[in-house]
């Protein structure tokens, strides 16, 4: 489980998170949802230990991250994580290098699910592509805890969908997935757990399935509801 | 330990070819600058020569010998040099923030690697100093062979005998050759504790942002006086102590000034540092 509590962030004077807690589960797809600049991505990077944060605590498993931590959680941020001189083929090998947990099968399998050719040149991919391969970096590693920002943000309809697709695939089954999203429409289906966030603070965080089945509402409505009051 | 000669060989790779060029640089204008000097030498004598109706030993009283530092102090010898070292200076910079600008913000991933942090600190530090270790060693390699083409060139009644081990004399090349091992350890030690320096003050920059900028300058004076304390101390106390004191005072400093640079980084990195 990774718990996040009562995290505070701030830039200067602003305070990006107030005191923010949530919870994600293992086999649970968790979907962080608020509009642009409420802090979705700082959360993220906060979790993987890639910015400081002023107060709280951030937990995996129970513990605090260190090295061995990335063999357990990876972050998919929205842009790509390898050198853009690199081929595919070069990005896997560096992965390789350095994760013992680093499946090279899943990665060749995944690579032709999106029909990527592995000799192409990072520098050279569409945004879509360049999306799917940062999505292979995280995939193809046994973690256990995955952390997506905005994975469908700026791509095109039919990559959106082939990314989709993965969601309901054996590789997400049985991990933790935390997601983040300003457009819920694409992954409403998809998601466990909702957590509505505005402002740097936990609006809201509910079981989709359940208020779905005991209230007869939707992600939407339940937003409608909370951010419109 | 594996990580980290992973991370090393990756660094070195990423910086490869610039560095062929900067070697080819190095090599193409000294073996020019050798025939060029050697050439233009022997030109003007024989003018001078056949002008002033001199024979060889005339030329040589009133004019001298031909010494290998007129090559060595030629642009050819010394722009390569300068240029290869401001590339370096540079990189030592270049070679942390390139990972943080650019579209593909390569720091998420190197930040996020299953190994301590420091590692890419200690990668990184390595590079550069192989870096500048590989050119000195190239210089080194250069010269016997420029004093061939040099002595091929210019007839031996016209030059001064030289030779690769006569080169304690020239200061040009004092860096290149310490005249000891203990010499070597401390030029390029410095240079070390100096790269070291700048990494963390370029760490503290990119943990604090502008104010990290203010802070930064702030720990690299502090650094520096640091370093150099024991020799305004001895200034100040009117040369009070035995040169070997000083010595040991600055070795001490320089272990405390080298060895704070990476506890810094390694806190930096671990608790502070942001994308």
């Amino acid at each position: 489980m990774i718990e996040v509590k009562n995290v505070e962030k701030k830039y200067g004077r602003k305070r990006v998170l107030k005191g923010l807690s949530f919870t994600a589960e293992k086999g649970e797809i968790t979907c962080l949802i608020g509009i642009n600049g409420v802090g979705k991505t700082t959360i993220m990077k906060a979790i993987m230990a890639l910015t400081p944060i002023n107060s709280g605590e951030i937990l995996i498993d129970g513990k605090k991250i260190r090295k061995e931590s990335f063999e357990k959680v990876t972050f998919i941020p929205d842009t790509i994580t390898m050198l853009p001189q690199m081929k595919i083929c070069d990005a896997f090998s560096f992965m390789a290098d350095f994760y013992k947990n680093w499946d090279p099968q899943r990665a060749e399998e995944l690579l032709q699910f999106f029909k990527l050719d592995p000799t192409e040149r990072i520098a050279n991919l569409s945004k879509g592509n360049m999306a799917k391969v940062n999505m292979i970096l995280g995939l193809a590693l046994n973690v256990d805890y995955l952390l997506m920002d905005e994975p469908f943000s700026g791509i095109d309809i039919f990559s959106r969908e082939q990314i989709a697709e993965v969601f309901t695939s054996h590789l997400i089954e049985d991990r933790g997935v935390i997601i983040t999203t300003h457009e819920i429409s694409d992954i409403e289906h998809l998601i466990d757990r909702a957590v509505l966030i505005d402002n740097g603070e936990v609006l809201k965080e509910f079981s989709v399935e359940e208020v779905r089945e005991k209230e007869g509402k939707s992600v939407v409505d339940v937003m409608r509801e909370v951010y419109r009051g | 330990m594996k990580n980290y000669l992973k991370l090393l060989n990756f660094e070195v790779n990423r910086f490869f070819k610039l560095y062929l060029t900067l070697i080819g640089l190095i090599i193409v204008s000294q073996f020019i600058g050798a025939i060029v000097v050697s050439k233009g030498y022997m030109n003007v004598t024989d003018q001078v020569i056949n002008k002033n109706q001199l024979s060889v030993s005339q030329y040589i009283k009133e004019y001298g010998l031909f010494s290998f530092e007129q090559f060595v102090g030629s642009e050819w010898f010394v722009l390569p040099i300068l240029f290869s070292i401001a590339m370096l200076m540079i990189y030592v910079f270049f070679i942390w923030y390139r990972d943080w600008f650019g579209k593909n913000t390569f720091i998420y991933r190197l930040l996020m690697l299953p190994t301590e942090r420091i590692t890419i600190y200690f990668a990184k530090l390595t590079t550069i100093m192989l870096l500048v270790l590989g050119l000195v060693t190239l210089q080194i390699l250069l010269i016997p062979i420029e004093i061939k083409i040099v002595t091929s060139i210019i007839p031996t009644d016209f030059r001064s005998d030289f030779s690769s081990s006569h080169f304690d004399s020239l200061e040009m090349l004092v860096w290149l050759y310490p005249n000891a091992f203990i010499e070597f350890i401390l030029i390029y030690g410095v240079g070390l504790i100096l790269v070291a320096v700048l990494f963390t003050a370029i760490l503290i920059e990119r943990s604090y942002g502008l104010k990290g900028i203010f802070f930064a300058i702030v720990y690299g004076m502090l650094s520096f006086g640091v370093f150099i304390a024991p020799i305004l101390l001895n200034v100040f106390s009117n040369d009070y102590f035995y040169a070997l004191e000083i010595f040991l005072m600055l070795l001490v400093m320089s272990i405390i000034v080298l060895g704070s640079a990476i506890w810094i980084a390694n806190h930096l990195l671990k608790y502070k540092i942001r994308v």
